[in-house]
Parts: structure tokens; sequence; C-alpha cells
């Protein structure tokens, strides 16, 4: 059995298992195929001790929400409701801007400044915390994000300025980097054939939380301001509430979460060896790959649109349509509670489309979904009535929401050895996307918020244009086939690309083959005609969501 | 089918709540008679602070107020000086009376009846929501409809006399600064010591 101790090293090589297309720890997932990349370690009859079916590595084979049955469902609640805290707490003074820029003497360009940098943190830190779930796992990862970005929110209380303001909402922000270590922690746990499913709701519920703070807020403030308190101190105690949650989860997360189905990270890395890419052919891969840097944009316009409306939406509605505060605060929170349904759905509609046009089917949904949040995202700006206001909106949520869940239906596809990697900056740009769209709309007095929503809309459905430029040899895109060249057009050839040929005599590319392999469903319904793909339902059958 | 629900549901109640809006859209501010009213505010000293200092203010018809016979209540109001309403999109004055928020402030209100002629005077302390700014007041004239008739203010129609600022409270109270800093401690540390606590753990596992 062969070690590959001249690759391991490499900590953070990739934030491999983000969306769990690779394997973690090398396994192969059927136990049958046996190859120089695959291990096996000895364990005591495992899978008797545990809640739900397992497969040879011990990740679950089945979902169910309801379960808090260790180590898979409670990881999962843990890594989702870890996720959904972090939310809250960025987007926790939104809802409160009315009453902060009395307090503060905030100007427009103050609150829009202080909106950017609460997104720009979380830029780097999901870079890197793949690397820090590989070194500490993700327990740990999650537990330190949580506990030491508490005191940044508690820190609330020293404001007393803009610049203190910007700070404080800056230092926040980094703890949106638990998107990635809730999608590595739930892809360590669960088998790949359902991992979509189970990552897409565990993002689609993660993002719930910049709905629900848009609710929670003004309600916490408004009952301590009933017990006594003067408004300018009350928003201040607020805080502490999601504080708290910080605090209490990572307690909970350190407690009764467990890295890995067999035990926690370092009891485990006493025992067997770990394979792992290097860092540097991961990068050099992702840097090369166009399509990195389309998806990078097409979700810094999807996510990146969603994170932005989560800063500014309350405070719209507060002052245009003359709204109590915590009516403005429930309109805004219907827009993040739509990620309940409305991610997953577009993960599933672009499986949808995948199954009878392939990957040109998921192109297209994405267009379509992504297109259709900009048109109605335009017609919100335009909107001077309440009602048609709140149905703009409603529609416009479900478009985009819809529309980053179609993106990771993709991102998948686009490399199998620097997946984590690629996974990570595609998240990346959505933090990239809001912050540049608070800083380009609704940071100054230039234009009024309504236009802003209407101008970022445009230029949404502009970028999203990009999508057309997604091609994949073997597949094709949005307007073009797949190359007529015969070895070109095979998915091997795609994905074996990304080994050089010292690496591909070692057989370290074999897992991307079974990847290929798998992948013959992206062709469509053709796939099926070919008789070349295999019967079983692709493990890629439901996009990972993020 | 379930969010076809949510949505005509929703469509109903926000088409409830604008319908139960007033239909007074269209007065203008500068439909109002100007200075019917002669305002003075004067501070109790510069620079007033919130909750503590006063300001002494007195209102009277002015003897030019033509539509004095329709007042039935004076409403008395702290606005905001053109210097506080820069880059600040949510205190902007427009004309439509609904619409104008540069007024947010009420001080106080007065019934009035023709006796009342020679007006009022009052000290007002500054409530402790008064943002920091630059201020003047305003007092409207309202009718039996409670639609603004007329208007008197505290400085002259480009806003730059008589203004006074105000220093609002920070809002922090050093029991929360406190507060903050032991939870930080222990938010910090309980990690550390968890962390800690289970190295030292798998150490002692690998040495038997």
């Amino acid at each position: 059995m062969a070690h590959h101790n001249e690759d391991e090293g490499s900590i953070g090589t990739s934030m491999h298992g983000v969306t769990a297309r690779e394997q973690v720890f090398s396994f192969s997932v059927q136990g049958e195929d046996d190859g120089p990349s695959s291990h096996t370690v000895g364990f005591d009859d495992p899978t008797a001790k545990f809640a739900l079916p397992v497969d040879s590595e011990h990740r679950a084979t089945a979902f169910k929400p309801f379960s808090f049955a260790k180590p898979h469902m409670r990881a999962f609640h843990l890594g989702w409701i870890s996720f959904f805290t972090c939310f809250i707490s960025t987007f926790a003074a939104a809802p409160l801007v009315p009453i902060i820029r009395d307090n503060l003497d905030l100007t427009k360009s103050d609150i829009g400044n202080a909106g950017v940098a609460s997104v720009s943190g979380a830029i780097f830190s999901r870079l890197a915390m793949g690397a820090v779930c590989d070194l500490l796992g993700a327990r740990y990862g999650t537990a330190f994000l949580l506990m030491l970005s508490a005191p940044t929110v508690f820190s609330m209380s020293f404001v007393s300025d803009a610049g203190g303001y910007l700070s404080v909402r800056f230092m926040i922000g980094f703890c949106l980097a638990t998107f990635v270590s809730c999608q590595y922690w739930t892809s360590v746990m669960f088998n790949g054939k359902i991992i979509g499913l189970v990552n897409g709701c565990a993002g689609g519920w993660g993002d719930m939380g910049g709905g629900v703070t848009q609710l929670l807020m003004p309600m916490v403030f408004h009952v301590i301001k009933l017990a006594g308190a003067t408004p300018f101190t009350a928003w201040r105690i607020a805080f502490f509430i999601p504080g708290f949650l910080q605090v209490i989860m990572g307690i909970l997360v350190l407690t009764l979460g467990q890295d890995l189905p067999d035990g926690n990270l370092s009891t485990l890395q006493k025992r067997g060896e770990v394979s792992k890419d290097k860092f540097t052919k991961v990068f050099w891969y992702a840097v090369l790959n166009y399509r990195t840097y389309v998806l990078f944009l097409l979700y810094g316009f999807s996510m990146g649109i969603e994170m932005t409306i989560n800063n500014v939406i309350s405070e719209y509605f507060f002052d245009r349509f003359q709204l109590e505060l915590h009516t403005a605060g429930m309109i805004a929170a219907s827009f993040g509670m739509a990620n309940f349904f409305a991610r997953p759905l577009g993960g599933y509609a672009s499986d949808i489309s995948a199954r009878f046009f392939g990957m040109r089917g998921r192109l297209w949904t994405l267009w379509i979904l992504q297109t259709s949040g900009g048109i109605f995202c335009v017609w919100l700006g335009r909107a001077t009535s309440l009602p048609i206001a709140i149905l703009s909106m409603m529609l416009f949520s479900v478009g985009v929401q819809a529309a980053c869940g179609a993106i990771f239906g993709i991102v998948p596809f686009v490399s199998r050895r620097s997946l984590g990697l690629i996974s990570g900056l595609t998240g990346a740009g959505g933090n990239f996307g809001s912050g540049l769209t608070q800083l380009i709309f609704f940071s100054s007095s230039k234009f009024h918020a309504a236009d802003g929503l209407s101008l970022m809309g445009i230029m949404g459905m502009i970028f999203t244009l990009l999508v057309a430029f997604i091609h994949f040899p073997q597949w094709g895109s949005m307007f073009f086939g797949p190359t007529s060249d015969e070895k070109k057009s095979k998915e091997e050839h795609y994905y074996a690309a990304e080994w050089t040929e010292e690496e591909k005599r070692q057989g370290l590319h074999e897992g991307s083959l079974k990847f290929a392999e798998n992948s013959r469903s992206e062709r469509g319904r053709k796939a099926a005609s070919d008789g070349s793909s295999p019967s079983t339902p692709p493990e890629n059958g439901n996009p990972a969501h993020v | 089918m379930a969010i076809h629900k949510i949505l005509f549901a929703s469509l109903l109640i926000c088409l409830l709540i604008q319908s139960s809006h007033a239909a007074t859209k269209e007065r203008l501010f500068s439909d109002l008679e100007k200075s019917a009213l002669e305002v003075t505010a004067t501070p109790s000293r510069v620079g007033e602070g919130v909750g503590v200092d006063k300001l002494s203010i007195t209102w009277k018809v002015s003897s030019t107020a033509t539509k004095e016979p329709e007042f039935k209540a004076i409403k008395v109001k702290l606005c905001y000086a053109p210097a506080s309403q820069v880059d600040r999109p949510w205190r902007k004055t427009e004309n439509e009376l609904f619409k104008d928020k540069s007024c947010p402030h009420k001080i106080s209100s007065w019934s009035y009846d023709p006796a009342m002629k020679a007006g009022q005077s009052f000290d007002y302390t500054l409530e402790r929501d008064i943002p920091t700014g630059t201020y003047f007041v305003r007092a409207y004239a309202v009718d039996t409809k409670d639609h603004e008739v007329a208007f008197g203010q505290s400085t002259n129609e480009d806003k730059t006399t008589n203004l006074f600022s105000v220093q609002a409270i920070s809002g922090r109270h050093k029991s929360l600064d406190i507060a903050s800093v032991c939870f930080s401690v222990f938010s910090v540390v309980a990690l550390l010591v968890f962390f800690v606590n289970e190295k030292r753990k798998a150490k002692i596992e690998q040495s038997e």
C-alpha cells in the first residue's frame, strides 16, 4: 500500500472537501476500487456504532434533518447554526442603522463604508479557513472563529464615532468564514452522493441568518427600550445578544462536536497517514483555469448582491416608506428568509436541467435565474408604492438566491484537483461583489438608494452575461457544443490535464478519472444514448450549495 | 404553490396598509403662510447637552397672519439646520409635507383659541434621543383637519441665523464597557482552556 509521504506536509492544500466532490484522506467511496490512492485503516467493526448508515469512510449515506445523532447529524446542525449565528452578527447593525446613525452622527458615506468593511474581511478569512480546518479540524476552526470574534461583537458598546463603527463592523465580518468550516465539516461527515443536498441546506439555512437578524435586532432593541434604556444605549446592549449566541455556539461545538466520524483530529492524526496534495499545485491549477475568475465575478453578483441587500434594505424601507423600525425589519427579514427554500431550489433546478440538457442546461438555468434577479432588482428600485416594492423584493430574493445555488451546481465540475480552492475563491467573490456594489451604489450621496438598487440590478445583469464564456471542451457552453476533437471531448482529458505526467505515473490522478467517469451525466440525455455513462445516479446528482 | 399563497397574502396586507394612509400627499410646504407665527428659541448655554439643558421657546401669532381663524392647534418642532443635513438624505427637506424629514422631533403642541394670540413661552428640556447637530425651532399652525396652514421659525428663510447646536449623549456606560470586557475575556479564555486541555489529553493518550 503506497503512502504518499512525498506529497504530505502541505497544510491547507485546499479547502478540500468544501463541496465534497473530492475525497478527504483519499479514500474511495466504493470499497472495491483499490488503486494506489486508496488506503484502508483497520477499525474494529465500526459501522455498528453509528446511528446513520455509513460508507467505508464512515461518512453518512443518509440525511435526517430532524436527528441530532452523533457524530454526523450533530456536526451538520452545529455547523449550519454556527454559520447562521455569524450571519446574524455580521448584519446585526443593518436594521439598527437608523438609531446608530443618530447616535454616532454618521453620514451616508460613513454608513456605506462600514457596510463595505463588514463584508471585506471575510474575503481573506474565507481563503485562510481551509488551511485552518486542515490544521486544527473543523471543530476548532469553527470554535476559534466564533469565540475569537465574539469580543468584536461585544465591543460595539465602546463605539463612539464613525471610525470606531467601521472598525468594529470590519472585525465582526471575519467570522463569515464559518461558511467554509461548515461546508468542510459536512463534507467529511457525509457521503458524496448526498453532499449536494446536505451542503445546500447548510448553506441556505446559514444564509437565513442575514434575514433573521433584521427581525431579531429591532425586537431586542425594542424590549431593551421598554426595560428603561435610552435608545442610544439600548442598541449597544442589543449587540450582546449575537455575542452571547456566538459564545454559546462555540462552547456547544467544542463539547458536542467531533471533527471526523471516528473521532477528533488530534487523536486520529497520531494514527494513520493522511495524503495531502501540494498547495502550490492546487493553487496553480486554480489560477490557470479562467473559469475560476468568471465564477468569482458571477458569485459576486448573486451572493454579493444578496449580502449588500442585507446591509441596506432595512434602512431603505425605513426611509423611503416611512415605516416603523420593526416593520422595516420584518420586510427586510423576509428577503433573507427566502434562502430557506430558494437556494436549494436553485440547485435543484440546476440538477433537473442537467438531466435533460447537461452542462448547457446548468449554464442556462444560472443565466435565467441571475438575470431575473437583476430585473426584479431594477423593479424594486423603481417601485414607489410599498406593495409593489415588497413583491419585487420577494421575486428578486428568489432569483438571486436560487442563482447562488445554481452556481454551485457548476463549481464542482470546473476542477477536480483544485476544487476546494476554487470553491473558496468563488465564495470570496461573493464578498468582493458585495463590497464593490456597496461602495459604488450605497456609499455616496450621488444617487438615491432607489437609483442605487436599479443600477446595481443593471450591473448584475451585465456581469451575468459572462456565463456565456464558461465553456467546457467536453460539454460545450451556452451557445456552442462540445469540441469536435476526438481526444479533447472526453471528460477524462479535461480532468487529467490537471496532473503532470510524473504525477500520472504515480497514479495520483485516479480520483480525477473516477470523477470524470461519473461526470458524463453532464452531457445530458445524450449521455444515455452514448451508452458510455454509468447507470448509477451520479454522485454529482445534487449540486453542492454554499 | 405555498409561495404563491404567501406572496398573494402579503400583497393584500400591504395594500391594506397603504390604503389606510391619509390622503395628505399633495400638500406643499411652499403653500403655507410664512411668518404667521413669530418664534424665538434661546438655548440656556452654547453647545446644549441633551437631557440636561433647556431651550426657552416662545411663539406668538404675528400681526400679519391672515389665516389665523383657521388655527386649531400649534405644533412646535425641532428642525435640522442645513449643516446637519449634508450627506444625510434621511434628514432631507422636501416641499411635499408628508415627505419632508427635516423636522422630526416634536417639542410640544398646544390647542389654539383666539385668546392665545399673544402666544406662549415655555422651557423645553432636550430629549435624550436627540442627535448631535445644529438646529432651529419651527412652529406649525394646523387646522381642524390636522393639516398645516401656516408656520413660523426661529431662523430666517435661508436658515442661517439664530441656529443653536446640541450635543447628544454618547449612549456609552461604564457598566456596559465592563460587561463587554468580561464576556470577551470569558470567550477567549474558555476557548484556550478547551484547546489546552484537549491537547494535553491527546498527549497523555499517545504516551500510553
